[in-house]
């Protein structure tokens, strides 16, 4: 496929959403209840596109380092050269590309009849699908961009459609609350971003990745000078921050919890399978950036390892199943982050696209629950549902086998491979991976049981009803996907994933790691962790059917013996209260001092300035009284002094 | 051949022709015959219309002679020059002021976007406006003739007079058809800016003076003056004091904090349309000043006190986004926002840098555009509930989906998203403070370094917080309305009217156009800002030698 193939393939993945977005958002009075029919052909559009840019890059030439394609410029920069429109494309690219349209082809097939009441069109029908492809097109721009300008512009864009998307059902206050604290939260994140890319710019005055990367692998300034580690250290770090805020890591993972007040398709896509990895990918693609800072490397992979197990710990005692598959996701992404710290680039890419799988397939499951629940999604009011809800029901427990771990679903040998690259870097983070892995096991398979077993019981006035096939036909697909992608990257198929990236981080991640040589692996250096952590998994999911199946007394009896445990994990750690204590009421009450200084302190002043004239012109007002005495003395006066003078 | 004749021809006349073409459009709408007032503003909007027609016509011949800028063969297009105060001896004349207009890459565009905005400023009016229907619109088009003629002017005297006339109409327009405290707005807003300019008066004068001293006669000629400004004909001193009389008048106008008290006041008071002109072309007269008069003709001055006046900008970024967040009166957090976001086109003006200028000045438009919108949408609501009260209205999503939909997309613009013009000109001034210490641009290092960015940036995040929590109290939540509204007794509909989508329609498309492609425009300031508001001086060829050392 020659240079001008892979141009307008590019172009038809970035453009074919944001044409069905605009088609679905202009024509949707027109089309009402065929809306999702403009989304589904621009996705799909950049399905085939992605596919092809994959096939050719698959084929490319060994030894070939992404193909760049400008468009056209975009902003001068003031010194006669131009921060471009271009893309890049290399097999980081082309994977991401093909999970986010996949994912996003799935969820738009699966929300024509979500997004459905009774088979009618829910209010705002058209506006979904405009957003829904209007985030694909963003984030197909994030991730094919070249340049840090334009990957901002996606970063910015994602965040945007999230917002919209999260404030769907603009009409509860909560989730108009959630939107704006997803893009608030997200922009403190972008604050550093921004700064660190304003840095990349002083440093190296360029944008573009090839030459930045360039400049940061040769260790020079583009001054010439050579670059001080503790500069190194501060862009990666500040890049972080908006990996942080993106990816939902702590300090910043508070808002994607909230976001789950948006449509279940939209968790799935934006806030499980893609946007949320966008952080991932960022530092993936800036891994020259990071792995040249040793610290930075450190701090990421301390930030994933403690968000990994502190989600986790909330996920355990959380009742609504969004919010349980929200806090997973953080936490999986907390692994993604830990591979990444430890020079595993593609095993974090690889957890990223088996997570993408799985987790869509979990959320589009719980969205199923939800269908038939007529909108409830806590466990505590209905249970059993297995018989109700029996494609959901079998569909969910291979998403759920998946995120637990199992033996030889996809979840396993990505998790497997991270934590097995954690334990080689550090004991203690290879520690929290493993606990982390077994209570993800255990808090996944009690929601399991809790929603699917016992004895069927529903929310009051619903009439639970399997889903329609639209929505069966993506969970499935989708269950095909969270059993076998992690065949991909396995050692029977030679690894194909890695092997495919390894151009990508050859130069980065990888040679600072040097795979174990194949001469001296014995059965327990390859399979002993696998057996552990399987037998980990096995063993959690065995202890949350005994716990919620078979003596269902002991959760309660737990609950009142650690009561002060349990209200500070129900209370999420308050960090919420504690950053509304610490930044939002102080900002404004500083903003209200603002106004009090405006209102009082300078017009004050203002008035005292112009009090003077007045005063003045009151004083020379008494003298003009008018009265001929006054002027005669005054006259007097004024003889006396000049005669004084005068003599 | 006929391209000169063109240009000499209609390009001398042309913006003379725009300048006045709404003082004729408001002497006709006072001459008798005096139809109904439906005919009034009609004949208003079609007078503003016909100006914006000229201005394309201009910005064409501009485009077609801009070569000769590039080139350096010329500084200004489209000049016209007429002699009004003159010495006796026309061979060597002791004083030389005079009728000059002219454009750059610069005030181009400014120009247009006054052109642009009055029509829609009028057009937004038609539904709001009751009483002295007639003498409004007068008023509406002598502001334009004021605003248009300070852009264009080309001679400080003839500059000093646009200034100061822009006042009158506006006074009149708060003071009649403002809100209950219009009186007092109106008071504060003139005094308060008069005080200021006078100031910038004496300035002008001195410089006169010290023309004459020096130079033997007296000129007011901007190009002259800016030709011997950068040749350094004035001493620091005096470099010093000019550059704070100066902007004692335009801080003022910014307003640069502490001087903005005036501004929420004034717009909250004035009627939809003032408050649209007033945000969007009159608070561009200080920073246009600043970079037409202040840091050309007093480099050393501007160089010398660019910290000072940077830090007094970002505090007002900060400052004023903080106050707005607490704001229960939307016009008023508008308003707010807007003393916030000057602040940011000050920082990019004052890093004297090509890449910070020309976002100062791309700044200035993209204010011009999406806060002018803003201030049409807060009037749609006005109109519609009669309270402006944030705590009052809510959940209008449900009922006035073209309004949710222009007030998102605004708010995007007015906080920077990317693809969206906002983010272009805030990236331009972060990205040229960012680099201002440097040798970037092959000139000499500026005053401002990565320092002043941090907390700049700090305002991007503020930014975002007041106005979509603006946007969630207004447009999310249960429906919130006062009792008997929304209020269609003059004929508007429950949602936007089609005259209300038609207005703001026009400014998302050029906010979507710069967004995209701001490349047209920052290449035409680009030439403008080297060739007249950062002339390479002595110093900078020093820059350009050890720049080129270092690649």
């Amino acid at each position: 496929m020659s240079a001008e193939n892979l141009k307008l393939c590019s172009l038809v993945v970035l453009l074919a959403p944001l044409a069905g977005a605009i088609l679905a958002g202009a024509f949707g009075q027109v089309l009402r209840s065929r809306t999702h029919w403009p989304a589904i052909f621009g996705v799909g559009a950049a399905f085939t596109a992605a596919i092809y840019i994959l096939v050719h890059v698959f084929h490319a030439p060994a030894g070939s380092t992404g193909i760049s394609i400008p468009i056209y410029d975009w902003i001068t920069d003031g010194t006669g050269s131009s921060f471009k429109v271009e893309f890049l494309i290399d097999p980081l690219t082309a994977v991401m590309l093909v999970i986010v349209t996949g994912i996003s082809l799935l969820v738009v097939i699966y929300s024509r009849d979500y997004m459905r009441d009774h088979g009618h069109p829910e209010r705002g029908y058209e506006r979904f699908f405009a957003f829904l492809a209007l985030f694909v097109f963003a984030m197909c721009a994030l991730v094919l961009c070249g340049n840090f300008l334009l990957l901002y512009l996606g970063w910015e864009a994602v965040g945007l459609c999230s917002y919209l998307l999260i404030g769907f059902y603009y009409g509860r206050p909560a989730a108009a609350a959630a939107a704006k604290k997803a893009f608030l939260v997200n922009r403190v994140g972008d604050f550093g971003f921004g700064l660190g890319i304003l840095l990349i710019y002083l440093s190296f005055r360029t944008l573009d990745y090839k030459q930045v990367f360039s400049f940061v692998d040769q260790g020079l300034l583009a001054s010439g000078e050579p670059i001080s580690p503790a500069l190194m250290t501060t862009i990666a770090l500040l890049l972080l921050c908006g990996a942080c805020g993106k990816s939902a890591q702590l300090p910043l993972h508070v808002w994607l919890p909230d976001a789950m007040e948006g449509p279940s398709p939209v968790s799935a896509l934006i806030h499980a399978a893609t946007m949320v990895t966008a952080g991932v990918y960022m530092v993936a693609r800036c891994g020259a950036i990071f792995t040249a800072s040793e610290t930075a490397m450190t701090i990421v992979a301390v930030i994933g390892a403690v968000t990994a197990l502190f989600a986790a710990t909330i996920a355990l005692v959380q009742t609504d199943m969004k919010r349980i598959l929200a806090y997973s996701t953080i936490s999986q992404l907390g692994y993604m982050f830990l591979a990444l710290g430890v020079y595993a680039a593609d095993s974090a890419i690889f957890h990223l696209f088996t997570h993408a799988f799985f987790k869509a397939l979990l959320f589009l499951g719980a969205g199923s629950v939800m269908h038939a629940m007529g909108g409830v999604i806590d466990v505590r009011h209905f249970s059993g549902l297995r018989r109700v809800l029996p494609w959901t029901y079998a569909t969910f427990v291979i998403g759920s086998l998946a995120l637990a771990g199992f033996p030889m679903f996809s979840g396993f040998f990505s998790k497997d491979e991270i934590i097995h690259h954690a334990l080689a870097a550090h004991p203690v983070l290879g520690g929290m991976a493993l606990l982390t892995a077994a209570l993800t096991a255990f808090y996944t398979f009690r929601m399991v049981f809790l929603a699917f077993h016992g004895s069927t019981r529903v929310p009051e006035g619903v009439h639970p009803h399997e889903s329609g096939g639209w929505m069966l036909a993506s969970l499935c697909v989708l269950s095909i996907g969270a059993v076998a992608a992690g065949y991909v990257g396995v050692e029977a198929t030679g690894r194909a994933f890695h092997h495919f990236l390894s151009p990508v981080f050859a130069a980065t991640f990888t040679a600072a790691h040097p795979t174990e040589a194949a001469a001296h692996a014995t059965f327990w250096s390859v399979y002993g962790l696998m057996i552990v952590s399987g037998g980990l998994s096995i063993a959690a999911i065995v202890a949350a059917y005994f716990v919620y199946v078979r003596q269902p007394w002991i959760p309660g009896l737990v609950k009142a013996s650690a009561i002060g445990v349990y209200r500070l994990l129900w209370g999420k750690y308050h960090v919420d209260e504690l950053y509304d204590l610490s930044v939002v009421q102080p900002a404004r009450q500083t903003g209200r001092i603002c106004v009090g200084i405006d209102d009082y302190f300078v017009d004050g002043l203002l008035w005292v300035i112009t009090a003077v004239p007045q005063g003045i012109a009151y004083l020379l007002r008494v003298m003009q009284s008018g009265l001929l005495q006054g002027y005669a003395l005054s006259m007097v006066a004024g003889i006396v002094v000049l005669l004084l003078l005068a003599l | 051949m006929e391209e000169s004749y063109e240009l000499v021809t209609v390009g001398s006349w042309i913006l003379t022709l725009i300048i006045f073409s709404p003082l004729v459009g408001a002497v006709l709408l006072m001459l008798p015959p005096r139809g109904d007032d439906v005919s009034a503003r009609r004949s208003a909007l079609f007078c503003s219309l016909v100006t914006l027609g000229l201005t394309v016509m201009a910005l064409s011949l501009f485009y077609k002679a801009e070569p000769k800028i590039r080139g350096g063969e010329t500084d200004f297009l489209l000049t016209h020059s007429i002699p009004w105060i003159v010495g006796d001896d026309p061979e060597t004349p002791t004083i030389d002021i005079g009728y000059r207009v002219g454009v750059d890459g610069i005030s181009i565009w400014l120009v247009l976007l006054t052109s642009l905005l009055m029509p829609l400023a009028i057009w937004s009016s038609f539904s709001s406006i009751r009483t002295r229907v007639r003498e409004y619109y007068v008023l509406l088009l002598l502001l334009q003739v004021g605003l248009l003629g300070v852009f264009c002017a080309m001679d400080l005297l003839l500059f000093y007079v646009f200034f100061e006339f822009t006042l009158v109409p506006l006074f009149f327009l708060i003071g009649i058809w403002g809100g209950p405290e219009r009186r007092r707005a109106a008071g504060k807003f003139f005094l308060y800016t008069l005080a200021g300019s006078v100031f910038t008066f004496a300035g002008i004068v001195y410089l006169a003076y010290y023309s004459f001293t020096t130079q033997g006669h007296i000129t007011l000629n901007i190009e002259e003056l800016t030709q011997m400004g950068q040749e350094g004909f004035l001493p620091p001193n005096v470099q010093w004091w000019l550059f704070l009389a100066f902007a004692a008048g335009f801080a003022i106008k910014v307003p640069l904090f502490p001087f903005h008290t005036w501004l929420p006041l004034a717009h909250t008071e004035a009627p939809t349309a003032g408050s649209v002109i007033l945000a969007a072309v009159l608070l561009k007269l200080g920073t246009y000043g600043f970079c037409r008069l202040s840091i050309p003709m007093l480099p050393d001055a501007a160089f010398a006190l660019a910290p000072t006046i940077a830090v007094f900008a970002i505090i007002g970024i900060i400052y004023a986004a903080l106050a707005a967040w607490v704001q229960t009166d939307v016009k008023k957090l508008v308003a707010y926002s807007s003393v916030s976001h000057l602040g940011f086109c000050m920082l990019g003006l004052f890093s004297l840098k090509v890449a910070g200028v020309n976002g100062g000045v791309l700044y200035m438009i993209n204010h011009g555009l999406s806060t002018g919108a803003l201030f049409v949408l807060v009037g749609c609501i006005y109109e519609r509930y009669h309270t402006r009260n944030i705590h009052e209205i809510g959940g209008l999503a449900r009922q006035m989906p073209w309004l949710a939909f222009f007030l998102i997309f605004f708010t995007l613009s007015s906080i920077g998203l990317p693809g969206l013009n906002g983010f272009v000109g805030e990236f331009l001034v972060l990205l040229g403070a960012a680099t201002s210490g440097t040798t970037f641009d092959g000139r000499a290092a500026g005053p401002l370094g990565f320092g002043y960015v941090i907390p700049a940036a700090l305002g991007i995040i503020l930014g975002a917080v007041y106005m979509l929590w603006m946007c969630q109290r207004i447009l999310f939540g249960p429906v919130i309305e006062p009792p008997h509204t929304p209020d269609l007794s003059t004929g508007l509909t429950k949602d936007l009217t089609r005259r209300e989508i038609s207005i703001l329609a026009p400014l998302a498309m050029c906010c979507v156009f710069i967004g995209v492609y701001p490349k047209p425009m920052l290449d035409t300031f680009e030439v403008a800002v080297r060739q007249h508001i950062l002339r390479q001086g002595a110093s900078d060829k020093v820059a350009e030698v050890t720049a080129e050392a270092h690649p």
